[in-house]
């Protein structure tokens, strides 16, 4: 039998104005189970706190109610006070009489009648409450980086700093990403590679950080604090340990017109390469599919010349396991190749603009290689076709972005920045050059940003006209653009020698294959989804995964730089402890009930369902059942609601505790 | 706001489930704002308007509620994600099986309430409130539980007397 | 549509008996399958019952006829203790069985590759499996058939090539759903109050449904007691009300319930209303294709909520 002691509080005289507390207490000490009631002035005050330390070991109570202010105030620190006590905190409950009664109702005797029923309530529940233990999950402090552009650099970089080991997955060659493309970087115009390769260096020579380059995720298993993660590393044809980086094998390669995506294309490299000289690691990769001795079994000329006979034809793709108890995902963005209409969705094309046959209508990653000190043309802004200064220029920002008849209806909140520094960087570079900018609207909130936006009109004499362009041709070594100037209100016509596309940033290719790996969810464009737009804009709903940069959503270097950083101290709270402890508020599925029909699954939105089979000693299946893993559920009981047979129970909301304050009316 | 309190024949007993994130720290900004409203209603306190079973609500009207309202997280709002987009559907569907089985839904009330909404709170259990107490006690639910089988076996006074002595 | 009691034309029946035989007796030979569930003929003239048949020779007693009423998707689920555990299962399967069996695809109740189905091109069943027997006509024919979407069963192992002649009927539920919205709520109240009250709680309309699949039902839970378990008006209220509820998406409307109740309880009507409900709402269908997530487990954003303040 159970031994309830329930204490009514005062709260001053919050409650007790208008609720008898007296009576109150009397008339719930009537009730079946309670053996001690009593009223004080304060009871969350010290010396109320100990009057109920000192009920619970002299009245020996096994369940306490308090009935007082808002659980969302004190529960917390009843709970302490009770485990202080000896008691399971999960013995007692608080009844709201101050917030749901005493400041709502005005007439004395309603407001005791209500009180005294919703403390009857909170008595019938506590009788149904369960001792729950705090439930631990130990913690692998190592974590996992997948992308290194600068998100997943700096995110490595802080967490690696802080002591942990750091295995940071790229899939390209070379770290770097998006921002070693650039060439120099809004609102300060540093150089983008100045700032960028210091923390390449850093990371390869960082002792707690292990990279994989040319390298991707296989597979995912596991939750937060434990997972294991298969990473295939890709044969690099080349042995990474005895390369020193002397690059002789590169000026030997026989194969040296092969479009270099690095350089968008416009620039050339060998089958044997680093994609640009800082890269890091400084090991070159052997294009297979561009590479003579692999077409054709002859040449080998790399091979011959490497001293330390780094160079390996024979190798093979390997797979490596990796425990760790937290991800990063930081896969960064693609930019929105216009003249593609991929296959199977929303996004319509736009053949419109010639990209893709207009050799000098460009887009705007390619202007920045263009415009890269170490670029293709070594700084100088050539167009493509015949390598001549184009003097007129036309930049045509929302390529993508904002259209909703499209298929895309997000900003992609880089370009009118970038385009800014464009038209900066043409007109210091061609002096005697006149740039033009179609947009919509200038969207420039930030630091220094507006300020930087109207340096460029005023200062470097970009023209901006507002509207968009309507139609695009090639007129003999001329592009001319055809738009409308909605502020003038007349149509404009502008014989260009090159135009260049503010393409709209998507998510990586292959992003939803990623996240169906580690079991996140993303939105229609394959954006990653956060857990809460708001107050968890870091963190994934499925435990233990976070995101930086603009895998998420478009994102400039400042707030990737500081999404990263916020996604590492993300992981070093959860590295901070051996175990993760958390509330024992979780479902729990009652085998022998569980007829394996999975809609608890179905509805879980943190995948903290999983399959389990249940088998006899011979090993023969018995039935497969759910399992909710704690470590995993957030706690918020759909399952239980959706479950037929009511074979999974949200501890510390169950049906039990649920029914008898229903019954309780 | 304020609510003079006034005496009516019939004071229904109205149950609110709602989830602690929103509508419960809604109720509660309510009480921190001394708003005022009628003391019918009971609040039970869920982690998510997912977790609410349609068959507390048959259970409610069993035990003698006169209205039920059951409250969440506006949508895109909810803690858990999706609670509330699931218990939305559950509650669409089970709502019409209400109305076909003759329930007037004038007596079940959906509603978002977020933990800024204190005045919505008030207005929302105070429109149900004064809304129930005008239809008048919910009796269906009460009839049947004290019907015996093959409806209407109670019907002598000595069956009736000794009925009530229970 | 037809005043007077027409006849159904059922002539294909018997050309799918032969048809069922032999396919039965081919798969069984061949060890395709270690049994097969399908119908034979009952001890009275013109009546049948299920039959779970392990050997060939026996499939000469398989029949299909107007009394082949039974959804067999049952004995897969939770009378599967009478069939073979190992090895595929034939099975012998009307349009709306085969929706049963696709929802317990779908709930992860049975798996696709476990079984071998044998549609049947159906015109019809009886309504009615009461003595003596009588032909089917448009009098006879079972309420469900009268909205039958689903004569010819599609994704078949083996089908008779034969096409079954269907004349339009009344649409008995839609009709009575529509004339009960028509009431007031009180009515309706009213008109369901007399219904359940005449339920015994003998639960046959739980035992025969292939979606009530649950080990422990709960409505026979104790701790706490959810829905009172005792055979009274309240009790046995809550009890349908729970009912149609868990087959809220998931019923395709065999309408076995209905046909099994001892006391002439519109069950299907429920489900049946519940179903229009799940169309208008969510353009959802029971039993048309195996589902990833049913209606009442997934969401959309965009999801009606007129009725949410």
């Amino acid at each position: 039998m159970s031994r309830i002691g329930v204490f009514i509080c005062h709260c001053g005289e919050n409650i007790s104005r208008t609720v008898d507390v007296e009576r109150v207490a009397l008339e719930v000490g009537k009730l079946p189970g309670v053996s001690f009631s009593t009223d004080y002035k304060y009871m969350c005050s010290d010396p109320g706190q100990n009057l109920l330390k000192k009920a619970i070991q002299e009245q020996k109570l096994t369940h306490i109610v308090v009935a007082a202010c808002s659980p969302r105030m004190h529960e917390k620190t009843f709970r302490k006070a009770v485990e202080a006590a000896g008691l399971n905190p999960y013995l007692c409950e608080m009844a709201n009489i101050r917030e749901h009664c005493s400041w709502v109702h005005e007439n004395r005797e309603e407001a005791t009648v209500k009180a005294t029923e919703i403390v009857g309530m909170m008595v019938e529940r506590v009788k149904k409450n369960r001792v729950l233990p705090t439930i631990t999950v130990p913690v692998t402090k190592r974590s996992l980086v997948i992308g290194g552009g600068i998100a997943g650099i700096q995110a490595a970089l802080d967490i690696a700093d802080c002591g942990h080991e750091v295995i940071l997955v790229e899939r390209e060659p070379s770290i770097g990403g998006h921002m070693a493309q650039l060439s120099e970087t809004f609102p300060t115009l540093d150089c983008s590679q100045c700032i960028m390769t210091p923390k390449m260096v850093d990371v390869a020579n960082h002792p707690k950080i292990k990279l994989y380059t040319y390298s991707e995720i296989e597979l995912v298993e596991g939750y937060i604090g434990n997972f294991q993660v298969t990473i295939k590393k890709r044969a690099r044809s080349v042995d990474e340990d005895k390369c020193t980086g002397c690059g002789v094998c590169m000026t030997k390669c026989p194969q040296k017109k092969i479009p270099n995506k690095f350089d968008q294309n416009i620039g050339m490299r060998t089958a044997i390469y680093v994609p640009f000289p800082q890269a890091v690691p400084n090991t070159p990769v052997i294009d297979r599919d561009n590479c003579t001795w692999y077409k054709t079994g002859k040449c080998g000329v790399c091979q011959k010349v490497c001293g330390p006979g780094a160079v390996d034809f024979e190798q093979q793709d390997k797979l490596i396991v990796e425990a760790v108890g937290a991800i990063v995902v930081a896969t960064g963005f693609d930019l929105y190749s216009i003249d593609e209409k991929p296959k199977g969705s929303p996004i319509k094309g736009y053949g419109e603009f010639g990209h893709g046959k207009i050799p000098d209508v460009i887009d705007g990653m390619t202007f920045e290689r263009l415009a890269s000190a170490s670029g293709p043309t070594g700084g100088k802004i050539l167009r493509p076709s015949d390598g001549k200064e184009p003097k007129q220029i036309v930049f045509i920002q929302c390529i993508g972005s904002r259209a909703r008849e499209k298929g895309i209806s997000y900003c992609s909140k880089v370009c009118c920045m970038y385009t800014a520094k464009h038209t900066m960087l043409y007109h210091h570079k061609v002096h005697d050059g006149q740039a033009y900018v179609f947009f919509m609207d200038a969207r420039t909130p930030g630091k220094s940003y507006d300020e930087f936006w109207r340096r460029s009109i005023e200062e470097e004499e970009a023209v901006y006209i507002r509207g968009m362009v309507s139609r695009l041709y090639q007129k003999g070594d001329k592009i001319v653009v055809m738009g409308s100037d909605i502020a003038v209100g007349v149509q404009v016509e502008i014989e260009a020698d090159m135009v260049v596309l503010a393409t709209a940033v998507q998510p990586q290719k292959g992003a939803e294959l990623l996240a169906q790996k580690l079991g996140i969810s993303y939105d229609k464009y394959n954006f990653y989804s956060e857990a809460h737009a708001k107050l968890r804009p870091v963190e994934c709903a499925t435990a233990g995964i976070y995101l930086a940069g603009a895998c998420q959503g478009p994102k400039d270097i400042p707030e990737t730089v500081s999404q990263a950083s916020a996604a590492a101290a993300k992981v070093m709270t959860l590295f901070s402890k051996d175990q993760l402890e958390r509330e024992p508020i979780v479902a729990r599925v009652k085998e022998s009930g569980c007829v394996g029909c999975f809609a608890c699954k179905k509805v879980c939105a943190y995948g903290a369902v999983e399959e389990k089979e249940i088998r006899d000693r011979q090993g023969n299946l018995i039935k497969t059942v759910a399992f909710v893993n704690p470590g995993v559920c957030a706690g918020c009981g759909t399952c239980q609601a959706t479950c037929p047979s009511k074979s999974v129970e949200l501890d510390g909301y169950t049906d039990e505790q649920v029914i008898a304050m229903i019954e309780a009316l | 706001m304020k609510h003079t309190a006034p005496t009516h024949d019939f004071e229904p007993k109205i149950i609110a489930f709602v989830c602690t994130w929103c509508t419960y720290a809604g109720a509660d900004l309510a009480g921190t704002s001394r708003m005022q409203y009628p003391s019918n209603v009971r609040v039970l306190k869920f982690p998510c308007t997912g977790r609410i079973d349609p068959v507390f609500i048959l259970k409610a009207f069993q035990q003698g509620a006169d209205g039920v309202l059951v409250s969440g997280c506006h949508p895109g709002d909810c803690h858990y994600i999706a609670g509330n987009f699931h218990a939305r559907r559950r509650f669409a569907v089970f709502r019409k099986l209400l109305e076909f089985i003759g329930v007037d839904l004038k007596r079940l009330q959906f509603s978002w309430v977020s933990a800024a909404e204190g005045g919505k709170w008030v207005e929302v259990v105070t429109d149900l409130t004064v809304k129930v107490r005008a239809m008048g006690p919910m009796t269906e639910f009460k009839e049947l539980a004290m019907e015996e089988q093959w409806s209407g076996a109670i019907n002598t006074p000595e069956l009736q007397e000794a009925y009530n002595a229970i | 549509m037809p005043l007077t009691s027409q006849p159904i034309d059922t002539s294909i029946y018997s050309a799918i008996t032969d048809a069922i035989k032999t396919e039965a007796e081919r798969i069984l030979t061949e060890g395709q399958v270690t049994a097969v569930v399908g119908y034979a003929a009952a001890r009275r003239k013109g009546s049948a019952q299920p039959i779970i048949i392990t050997e060939a020779t026996d499939a000469a007693k398989l029949i299909f006829t107007a009394a082949c009423v039974n959804n067999l998707a049952v004995y897969l689920t939770k009378a599967k203790k009478e069939v073979p555990k190992s090895g595929k299962i034939g099975i012998v399967v009307k349009g709306c069985d085969l929706k049963a069996l696709t929802g317990l695809m779908g709930e992860s109740q049975l798996k696709r590759e476990d079984l071998y189905l044998i549609g049947v091109p159906c015109a019809g069943v009886l309504g009615s499996t009461v003595q003596p027997a009588t032909g089917l006509t448009t009098d006879t024919i079972a309420p469900k058939c009268t909205e039958c979407d689903a004569h010819l069963p599609t994704g078949c192992d083996f089908v008779p090539l034969q096409t079954p002649v269907t004349p339009e009927l009344e649409q008995k539920y839609a009709t009575e759903i529509a004339r009960l919205e028509a009431l007031t709520p009180a009515e309706r109240w009213a008109y369901w109050k007399e219904q359940f009250s005449k339920c015994i709680k003998c639960y046959a309309c739980r035992q025969v449904c292939p979606f009530c699949f649950c080990e422990q039902c709960l409505c026979d839970r104790n701790k706490p007691q959810m829905v009172d378990t005792t055979p009274r008006p309240a009790g046995n209220t809550a009890w349908h009300i729970v009912r149609a509820m868990h087959l809220a998406g998931r019923c395709a409307g065999c309408a076995e319930c209905e046909r099994v109740c001892p006391m002439d309880i519109p069950l299907n009507l429920l489900n049946r209303k519940m179903a229009k409900e799940l169309k208008e709402l969510y353009d959802h269908e029971a039993g048309f294709e195996v589902l990833d997530k049913g209606p009442l487990n997934s969401y959309t954003d965009k999801d009606d909520q007129s009725f949410i303040k």
